[in-house]
C-alpha cells in the first residue's frame, strides 16, 4: 500500500516545479499529458489519493495534486470522455460533506463547475446549506444550469442573510417561473440586497404579475436603490415585449415616463419614450 | 438627445481634489443652461479605480473634467464620502458627475460601467473592456438602454482609421465583396507579456492590508485567500480578475485591427490554441491561438514566449487585387468611412464613440475567445450572434461565469 502512495506521489511530482516567482513558466506539455493520462487511467483509486492531497492553503505545498486535479476536470470535458466525465464527477460529489476541510471542498466544488453534469447538482444542493461553501455551490449549479432551479428553491426557506441574498439571485439568473411567489415575498424584505435582487429576478424572469410591485419599488428615493430599482423595470419591459406583451410592458414605459420628471432624471424618460415607440412599431 | 439635457448636465465646479481643496458648486442658473450661456464646457468627472492606470484613464477622457471625486478599495480609513470614496455606488448618486473613469481590475470594469450609466453617467473605461464575454453584451446593452457614451481606453483604432492604406482594406472588407475565401491573415507575434503577466501557483494566504476592503476588491469573482500578488496591477495574471498578457496587452493590438478589417459586429468562428493544460487560477504560459472568421479571415495571437512559434500560415494583408477589376472599381468610388468619434466629442454631441461598447465587446472577445481555447486545450466553435460556444456546454461555462451576490449583470 505504501509503496502504491509512494509511486502514485512520484507520477504526481513529475508534474513542474513553481519557478523563483511562483510560476509555472518551465512547463513541458508533454510530461503534463502524461501524468494526466496516467491518473486518468488509475480510476477512482487514483482520483481519491489526488484528492487525499489537498490540503488546506497554508497548511502545506498542494500545489501539484491542485493542478492535477483541474487538469483531469478539463480532461474529462472532451466529448469523447462522457462516462469518464460522470464517473469523475461523482467520485468528487463523495467527498463533499465530509471530514474533508471546507477549503478543500470548495476547490472540490470549483471543480464540478469545470466539469460537471445534472449527475451532482443534488450533492451541489446540500452544500448550499453551508455558511462556507454555499456560494461556491451557487455558482456550480447554475453554470451546471441542469437541476439547478429545483436545488435553489429547497434551499430558500432556511436561507438568511448572504445566503438568502445569493439564492435569491440565482432564482433570477435561471429565470424560474416557479419562484415568483417566493420572490414577490422577497421584495419586501427588510434588506435592501434582498430586496433589490428579488426586484431584479422577477423582472430577468419576465414576470408579467409582477409589473406593479416594481414599479412600486421603483418610487423609492436612494438614489443608487432608485437606479437600480428603475434599470429592473427597463429590464422587465423588455423581456415583456420580446414575448409580446405590449401591453405591460406600456405601463411600465408610460410610468417611468411620467415620473422621471426631474432634470437629472432626463435620460430614463428617455428611455421609456424610446421604449414606447419600440411598442408602437411592433 | 435633446440639447437641453447635454446643458443641464454640464455644472461649473470651481477647485478639484488635486488641489485638495474645497470646492463649491456653483447652481446652473448661475452659470448657464437654455436660455443662459455657460462660461464654461466643464464637467464634474470622478475616477474609480487609482492604481497604475488611474490618472491615465482620467486624462484619456480629453474633456475638460474636474476630477470631484476618486474611489479605490484601498481607500479603508481615508474615504470622506465627499471626495475620497470606497464604494463606487456612493460616487454614482453624486449628480454634479457628468463622466466616470473607470481604472479598476476588469473584473469590475463591467459593472461600474453599468451601474454609471444607469445612474446616467458617460463612461470611459479602461481596457480590457471585460473579464468574460457576457459582460461586453451587458455593457452594450446599457450604453444602448440609456443612450449613453462608452469609449474603452485603447485608442489605436482612431489612428488607424486615419491611415489610407488602412481605409482601403476597411472598405473592401465592408463592401462585403469578399463574402467568402479571405485571404487575410493578421499575426501578432510578442508583446503580448505572457510570462510577465501570469499568476502564483503557489500564493500561501496572508493577513489583509488594513487599508484594503479585500471582499469588495473580489467583488463579483470567488472571495479567495488574500495574497499581494492577487492585487495592485500583479492581478492580472488571475483568470479571476484578468486573463494575463493575451487579455491585458490583445486588445490594444487588435482593436484597431478589428476596425481594419471591419469586424466591428462580428466574432470568429473556429478557435484553436496550442498551449499546455492550464491552470485553475493562474493564468500562464501558451504558445499561440488562431481565431477564424467566417469569411476566411484569420487573426493570430503568437506569443513567442512557449513551445514553438505558429507557423500554419503567413501573415497576408487584404488586397485590392484580390477582387475582380469591376468589383476593384466599385471599391475605389467607395466614399471613404466616417471618422471615428473621440469621447470627448461623443460627450459634447452625443454621436457614439469610435470605440463604443459593441465595438470594444468584439475586440475584447478575441481575447476572452482565446483564453477559453487556452483554457480547455479545445478547438472551439463559435456562434457570432448568438455569442455562445456551439456544442461545448463546460467551454460556455466561461463565457458567462456566476458572479458572487449581490454582483450581477
Amino acid at each position: 500500500m505504501a509503496k502504491q502512495s509512494s509511486a502514485f506521489a512520484e507520477i504526481i511530482n513529475r508534474l513542474p516545479d513553481p519557478d523563483e516567482r511562483g510560476l509555472l513558466s518551465n512547463i513541458d506539455k508533454e510530461t503534463v499529458d502524461i501524468v494526466i493520462s496516467q491518473i486518468y487511467e488509475g480510476g477512482q483509486k487514483s482520483l481519491l489519493a489526488l484528492t487525499g492531497m489537498l490540503v488546506e492553503p497554508g497548511r502545506g505545498d498542494d500545489v501539484k495534486p491542485r493542478y492535477a486535479l483541474h487538469c483531469l476536470a478539463v480532461h474529462m470535458c472532451k466529448s469523447d470522455e462522457e462516462k469518464g466525465r460522470r464517473a469523475f464527477t461523482e467520485t468528487l460529489a463523495t467527498q463533499l460533506g465530509g471530514d474533508k476541510p471546507k477549503s478543500v471542498q470548495k476547490y472540490l466544488i470549483q471543480q464540478l463547475q469545470v466539469a460537471g453534469g445534472k449527475e451532482v447538482v443534488p450533492a451541489l444542493g446540500k452544500m448550499l446549506e453551508d455558511d462556507e461553501l454555499y456560494e461556491s455551490a451557487a455558482q456550480a449549479i447554475v453554470a451546471i444550469g441542469d437541476g439547478a432551479a429545483e436545488q435553489l428553491r429547497k434551499a430558500l426557506p432556511g436561507a438568511k442573510g448572504k445566503m438568502k441574498l445569493t439564492i435569491i439571485q440565482n432564482l433570477g439568473v435561471v429565470r424560474d417561473t416557479e419562484s415568483v411567489g417566493a420572490l414577490k415575498n422577497a421584495l419586501g424584505d427588510d434588506d435592501r440586497d434582498i430586496s433589490l435582487a428579488a426586484g431584479w429576478a422577477l423582472a430577468n424572469i419576465g414576470d408579467a404579475g409582477s409589473v406593479d410591485l416594481l414599479l412600486k419599488a421603483a418610487n423609492v428615493e436612494g438614489t443608487y436603490e432608485r437606479n437600480t430599482a428603475t434599470k429592473a423595470c427597463l429590464l422587465l419591459a423588455e423581456k415583456l415585449l420580446g414575448s409580446g406583451k405590449k401591453g405591460p410592458a406600456t405601463k411600465i414605459y408610460t410610468h417611468l415616463r411620467d415620473t422621471r420628471s426631474q432634470p437629472d432624471e432626463t435620460y430614463i424618460r428617455a428611455a421609456a419614450n424610446k421604449g414606447l415607440a419600440t411598442v408602437t412599431k411592433r | 438627445m435633446p440639447k437641453t439635457e447635454k446643458v443641464t448636465r454640464r455644472q461649473f465646479i470651481k477647485g478639484s481634489i488635486g488641489a485638495a481643496t474645497a470646492f463649491t458648486i456653483v447652481p446652473r442658473h448661475v452659470l448657464g443652461g437654455p436660455n443662459h450661456t455657460p462660461p464654461s464646457e466643464t464637467f464634474g468627472g470622478a475616477l474609480i479605480g487609482c492604481g497604475g492606470r488611474g490618472n491615465g484613464t482620467f486624462e484619456a477622457m480629453g474633456l475638460e473634467a474636474k476630477k470631484l471625486a476618486i474611489c479605490d478599495v484601498k481607500f479603508v480609513g481615508r474615504e470622506d464620502n465627499k471626495t475620497v470614496y470606497r464604494d463606487f455606488r456612493r460616487v454614482l448618486e453624486r449628480k454634479d458627475i457628468d463622466v466616470v473613469a473607470i481604472a479598476t481590475p476588469p473584473h469590475w470594469h463591467a459593472l461600474i460601467s453599468i451601474a454609471a450609466m444607469e445612474a446616467g453617467k458617460d463612461v470611459l473605461c479602461e481596457k480590457p473592456m471585460t473579464r468574460f464575454i457576457a459582460e461586453g453584451r451587458a455593457v452594450a446593452e446599457a450604453e444602448k438602454r440609456y443612450n449613453r457614451i462608452f469609449q474603452v481606453g485603447t485608442f489605436g483604432r482612431f489612428d488607424v482609421s486615419r491611415d489610407p492604406r488602412s481605409i482601403e482594406i476597411h472598405k473592401i472588407m465592408a463592401s462585403g465583396l469578399l463574402k467568402k475565401n479571405c485571404k487575410g491573415v493578421h499575426i501578432k507575434s510578442g508583446g503580448l507579456k505572457v510570462k510577465e503577466w501570469s499568476g502564483m501557483v503557489n500564493a500561501q494566504p496572508q493577513p489583509i492590508p488594513k487599508s484594503l476592503d479585500w471582499d469588495m476588491y473580489c467583488g463579483p469573482s470567488p472571495l479567495r485567500p488574500y495574497h499581494p500578488h492577487r492585487h495592485g496591477g500583479t492581478h492580472r495574471g488571475y483568470w479571476d480578475y484578468e486573463g494575463g498578457g493575451l487579455a491585458d496587452m490583445g486588445q490594444h493590438h487588435y482593436d484597431p485591427v478589428q476596425w481594419v478589417y471591419a469586424r466591428d459586429d462580428t466574432s470568429p468562428v473556429e478557435i484553436e490554441a496550442y498551449a499546455p493544460p492550464a491552470h485553475q487560477e493562474a493564468c500562464g504560459m501558451w504558445g499561440w491561438v488562431e481565431l477564424k472568421y467566417i469569411d476566411g479571415m484569420t487573426f493570430v495571437f503568437d506569443s513567442r514566449e512557449w513551445g514553438e512559434p505558429y507557423n500554419r500560415k503567413q501573415a497576408r494583408e487584404v488586397l485590392l487585387s484580390d477582387l475582380s477589376k469591376e468589383d476593384q472599381k466599385k471599391i475605389k468610388e467607395m466614399p471613404d468611412p466616417e471618422p471615428l468619434v473621440s469621447f470627448a466629442e461623443a460627450v459634447k454631441t452625443r454621436k457614439r464613440a469610435g470605440g463604443n461598447a459593441d465595438a470594444a465587446n468584439r475586440s475584447a472577445t478575441l481575447m476572452h475567445l482565446a483564453n477559453i481555447a487556452i483554457r480547455t486545450g479545445r478547438k472551439l466553435r463559435y456562434d457570432s450572434v448568438k455569442e455562445q460556444i456551439i456544442g461545448d456546454d463546460e467551454a460556455n461555462r466561461l463565457v458567462n461565469p456566476p458572479m458572487r451576490a449581490p454582483w450581477h449583470l
